[in-house]
């Protein structure tokens, strides 16, 4: 007894407190955004506040239930759950889609898009995965099983056509990332036993994570530029098309290293550095091919429009950006200190000109009304709250809890960032909820759960789990 | 490597996003305004509201032109649930299948045609919106309404919906008043500020002119506006609203009593009659024969049945005669002829000339030795001689040259009484009458190529003069005023502000105040005395000065002119009649004047016999 509750530490209050804000904040903002006059009452069922209230309610009981688990017994239920909710995935995809997505499981009004609760199971998995190997290093084996379990959710979700969901399952790259996983050996496969190079190991392959944003960088340039047209001076007459424009930069930067490189670079080095260069080339040339095809064949029409709004390629305020630009109207018109609480005028249930308040452009509803003053504090309250799970992350003893609570900080930020981020108009429109703000039970229950689960291995830090 | 080190990367992009978000609001948010603006396009609407037009009033203060209250009968279609088709077209007696034809039809009516943007091609896009409210029945009188109102809470979707059209409770006045009509696309694109499609306006007479005043200021109520274009709540609290303004009444110099008797006189008779307070140049009555009932023309149902009507009858009702017709004045126009003259010094007041009747006709009558017995007895041979000696006064040896410089002396004169020119009278369709001068001469028979005897006719008032009833009218106003007038003008004043400056000009004739005794006292004398032309327009107990014109008609029976003032020592009115194609103007237009200048001086006729004999007169036959 006395052993158990040494390594008892207690809950983390100030990521209960934070949690707790947010539902607060997020309960008072759907009362307002989703209000019916005719249903004032809070607690109404039959309204999105009351079945809100409703779900804050099964996912705490749902999570408490969990909490009272021993975090090991947590740890060795994750296989278990984490195939129930692929198997839900599986299920889903035999349903009748709804709104272009076949995401929803259940029935009549009650249905729950398994799609959330993969983010945390996943989560889990990969934690269940990497917690296995002893050593400091992650073993190829796990790294391969967990690649495996997150492209196969994610290839489940593609399916399903939920491409905000799918984004986010990017998040578990940055998890890796800080488990020092390295992709080395794949990119030495190609480059050694295909293309006949002798690497020891890449830059690359390690940090992966600052190559994922210079790659986002360049694949945000080659969407703005790849279809348009410009002229030169010195070209009359010829519309020289944006991709092209694009390579010869490419080729001209790429030519200029290559014989600084010639020239300048000592004996040793510069065999490897022509290959480097050859290789960046070539790649930066595929990566112009994906991006262009993708965004010109692959991508669906409303996916392509999108992008477009947002670059300002087009302009559709009152038609294909209307909900977009409503949204950014709403947000745009609250000000310093918000228009006052109930009193919106553009997100208000009334008026009803910012589509989708509830769900994605919920933020909308709150900043009209909160303006700046709330605003800015909903967006220190989330960055707090991310910074802080990193912090209880860092101070986990068992890899476990470590990879569970990034990826949860992750999550979270993903969610934040893409949501607020398009409400804002930095970045384009994907469909995906607010956490704690949106409405939905889905996504509410597994928000609860998860940091419930968090809080809970948290708890018993100074344990070594497995 | 040290692996948790990577947690900052984490941190930092965490505090990265959170710097950047928090910056991209504060410029949205705070600095910005485009967002804002932004809003106000979305959700803000103005509502236009529009008052009802101003009230006219006569001198007497009397309403003459009102406002009624209408009624449309208004539909929400995204309202409407369970619709009884059958019950209401009980209620509103349509069959069913019209209830459907009128459906479609208020869908269609809403077809605009636009260039598409992207091909250049003409294409009809319907402006029907299920959530906005349209008529389905418009301008329902109250009591149609009353008879739906009860039952029409069980049809739910539809409700009733007040408007304001025109009243005319005199039935008189339709030429001086005007019409509203439905404003026409090139109207709209004047005033796009003020107007929108469906509107009212203003398409003749004082409802035209003055339309401006009349349509008042209208009122803008801002409101907040759903996504659906639903009325949500007033925006800002109701701060950005301004009332509208009825435009302010116009009080009218016409006697409406006189108006509409004129008009009654004056039925089954083509022509004018027009009646002037010689001292301030307001216009008494203004009567335009044949005319119509104002009333017919309220609203677009009325002018749907009735303008075609009234637009295609062959005695033109919709023409203001007293304003466009131009017509020879006859012998009343000796009288001016008289006043050059004697102001030119080419005759004296004790002037005699025979009545030869060798180059023009004339009647039997005494010899007249004076000016004043010349007018009283209208001798034609007499005019002949004096205006010969005013238009060829020998002060050059060419006959031609001669007569070319007193004609352009002549002409001066006339312009000085307001002929061959526009009056300034505050109503459209005036037309200038004719003063024939040299130009119009030379062009017709060449330079130095005519003298006094080509255009003889002139000096009694026939030939190329053209003189309208208006200024008919106020040649006897300027008689009574002993040489002056104001413009006649309609409206006195625009609510509480008094007559235009322009109506408050005296104009002056060049003939000296001093030889307008003679001419009056022959128009007294042509009513009063033996052998005077227009004794049937002696009135008991007031002394009426007048004189009569014949003007010959080559095409059918002679007009019938009159113009007169009374009372003689301190005139009141001044008034001209004409009467298309009733002969002489001691017969039918004299008589008529007198009635009339009876009636609005003591309010009462004596004579009913003379009435009565007007009255029966028909010269047309109009089918009311």
């Amino acid at each position: 007894m006395n052993n158990l509750r040494d390594k008892t530490v207690g809950w983390d209050w100030l990521t209960i407190l934070i949690v707790s804000a947010l539902i607060l904040m997020g309960i008072t903002n759907i009362y307002s955004a989703a209000y019916n006059p005719e249903r004032p009452f809070l607690f109404d069922l039959k309204t999105m506040y009351g079945k809100q209230i409703m779900w804050i309610g099964v996912g705490l009981f749902l999570g408490i239930v969990i909490s009272l688990i021993d975090a090991e017994y947590i740890r060795k239920l994750t296989p278990i759950a984490f195939v129930t909710v692929i198997i839900l995935l599986v299920l889903v995809l035999f349903t009748k889609p709804i709104n272009g997505a076949r995401s929803w499981l259940g029935v009549g009004p009650f249905g729950v898009q398994p799609s959330e609760f993969s983010k945390f199971t996943t989560a889990l998995m990969l934690a269940y995965l990497f917690s296995q190997d002893r050593g400091k290093i992650i073993t190829k084996k796990s790294l391969f099983l967990a690649l495996g379990v997150v492209f196969m959710t994610m290839l489940l979700i593609l399916i399903q056509n939920d491409t905000g969901t799918f984004l986010v399952f990017t998040a578990f790259f940055f998890v890796m990332y800080r488990e020092g996983i390295t992709f080395d050996p794949i990119i030495l496969f190609f480059s050694n036993r295909i293309l006949g190079m002798r690497f020891k190991q890449t830059w690359v392959g390690i940090h992966f994570i600052p190559v994922l944003f210079i790659v986002i960088s360049f694949s945000i340039v080659t969407l703005y530029l790849t279809d348009s047209k410009h002229t030169f001076s010195f070209l009359p007459g010829y519309d020289v098309p944006g991709w092209i424009l694009i390579l010869s930069v490419i080729t001209l930067i790429l030519t200029i290293a290559f014989f600084l490189n010639q020239n300048f670079s000592s004996q040793r080095s510069k065999g490897k550095l022509r290959s480097v260069i050859l290789i960046v080339y070539f790649v930066s040339i595929g990566l112009v091919g994906v991006v262009s095809y993708t965004y010109l064949n692959v991508l669906q029409s409303h996916q392509k429009d999108r992008i477009d709004l947002w670059l300002g390629k087009i302009q559709d305020k009152d038609g294909k950006d209307y909900n977009r630009n409503r949204a950014l109207a709403a947000v745009g018109s609250g000000g310093f200190s918000g228009v006052g609480y109930h009193d919106a005028i553009l997100s208000s249930p009334r008026s009803q000109h910012v589509p989708e308040s509830e769900t994605d452009f919920i933020f909308s509803v709150y900043s009209e009304e909160w303006g700046f003053l709330g605003s800015a504090t909903l967006v220190a309250l989330f960055t707090i709250l991310m910074i802080r799970i990193v912090v209880i992350a860092e101070r986990q003893k068992s890899r476990f809890a470590r990879v569970y609570a990034n990826a949860v900080a992750m999550i979270i930020f993903y969610h934040f960032s893409i949501n607020i981020g398009m409400n804002i108009g930095i970045i384009p429109v994907i469909g995906i909820p607010l956490p704690f703000f949106s409405y939905g039970g889905s996504s509410m229950m597994s928000f609860l759960i998860m940091i419930l689960i968090l809080l809970k291995l948290d708890s018993q830090r100074k344990e070594v789990l497995a | 490597m040290n692996l948790e080190a990577r947690r900052l990367v984490f941190i930092l992009l965490f505090l990265f996003v959170g710097v950047v978000f928090t910056a991209r609001l504060f410029y949205m948010q705070v600095v910005d305004d485009k967002w804002i603006e932004r809003a106000g396009e979305v959700a803000k609407r103005k509502i236009t509201i529009k008052p009802p037009r101003g009230i006219l009033y006569d001198r007497n203060r009397k309403k003459i032109v009102a406002n009624k209250t209408y009624y449309n009968l208004m539909f929400v279609e995204d309202d409407i649930e369970d619709f009884d088709t059958v019950a209401f077209s009980k209620l509103i007696g349509m069959s069913v299948d019209s209830i459907h034809l009128r459906f479609e039809e208020i869908r269609k009516n809403l077809d605009r045609k636009t260039k598409s943007k992207a091909t250049g091609n003409d294409t009809i896009v319907n402006d029907y919106r299920t959530y906005m409210p349209n008529a389905f029945l418009s301008e329902l009188s109250a009591d149609e309404i009353s008879r739906i109102a009860m039952d029409l809470p069980d049809f739910k979707g539809f409700y009733e919906e007040p408007m304001s059209m025109r009243d005319y409770p005199y039935n008189s006045g339709a030429n001086i008043f005007g019409y509203l009509n439905e404003i026409s696309g090139e109207e709209l694109n004047k005033d796009r500020q003020f107007y929108n499609v469906g509107d009212f306006i203003g398409r003749s007479g004082l409802e035209k002119y003055y339309e401006h005043e009349l349509r008042g200021k209208k009122g803008t109520k801002v409101i907040l506006a759903s996504a659906r274009g639903k009325l949500v709540d007033n925006f800002a609290d109701g701060k950005l609203d301004t009332n509208a303004q009825q435009g302010p009444p116009l009080h009218l110099g016409i006697d409406i009593d006189l108006q509409a008797y004129g008009e009654e006189l004056m039925k089954y008779k083509l022509g004018s009659a027009v009646a002037i307070e010689p001292s301030t140049g307001e216009i008494l009555a203004m009567v335009s024969a044949p005319s119509y009932d104002p009333n017919r023309m309220v609203g677009t149902r009325n002018i749907r049945s009735n303008y075609m009507k009234l637009y295609k009858d062959t005695l033109k009702p919709f023409y203001p005669r007293p304003l466009a017709a131009e017509y020879p004045p006859g012998s009343i126009f000796k009288v001016i002829q008289a006043l050059v003259c004697l102001e030119e010094g080419v005759i004296e007041e004790d002037a005699t000339f025979p009545c030869t009747k060798s180059w023009v006709g004339c009647h039997n009558h005494p010899t007249a030795n004076s000016v004043s017995k010349a007018i009283q007895f209208s001798c034609n041979p007499y005019f002949y001689y004096a205006v010969k000696k005013l238009i060829q006064q020998g002060k050059y040896e060419s006959n031609f040259k001669d007569a070319a410089v007193g004609l352009e002396l002549w002409e001066k004169y006339m312009h000085s009484f307001g002929l061959g020119q526009k009056p300034e009278t505050d109503i459209y369709g005036l037309r200038s009458g004719v003063i024939p001068n040299v130009d119009f001469y030379d062009h017709w028979y060449g330079k130095l190529r005519w003298a006094f005897s080509t255009i003889r006719s002139n000096s009694i008032g026939q030939g190329e003069v053209k003189l309208t009833p208006l200024q008919m009218a106020n040649l006897a106003a300027i008689v009574a005023n002993d040489g002056y007038y104001y413009e006649p003008h309609l409206v006195k004043s625009i609510g509480d502000q008094g007559p235009a400056e322009k109506y408050k000009v005296k104009k002056h004739t060049m003939v000296d105040p001093k030889h307008y005794g003679v001419a009056k006292e022959g128009m007294r004398a042509a009513v009063n005395d033996p052998y005077g032309t227009a004794r049937r327009a002696r009135i008991n107990g007031i002394t009426v000065a007048g004189k009569t014109g014949t003007a010959q008609n080559p095409h059918g029976e002679d007009h019938s002119v009159f113009m007169a003032f009374a009372p003689y020592d301190n005139p009141k009115i001044a008034i001209a009649v004409f009467v298309e194609n009733a002969g002489f103007g001691g017969t039918w237009a004299a008589p008529i004047a007198s009635l009339m200048m009876e009636k609005y001086l003591t309010g009462e006729i004596s004579d009913t016999l003379k009435e009565q004999r007007i009255l029966d007169k028909r010269f047309t036959h109009i089918n009311e």
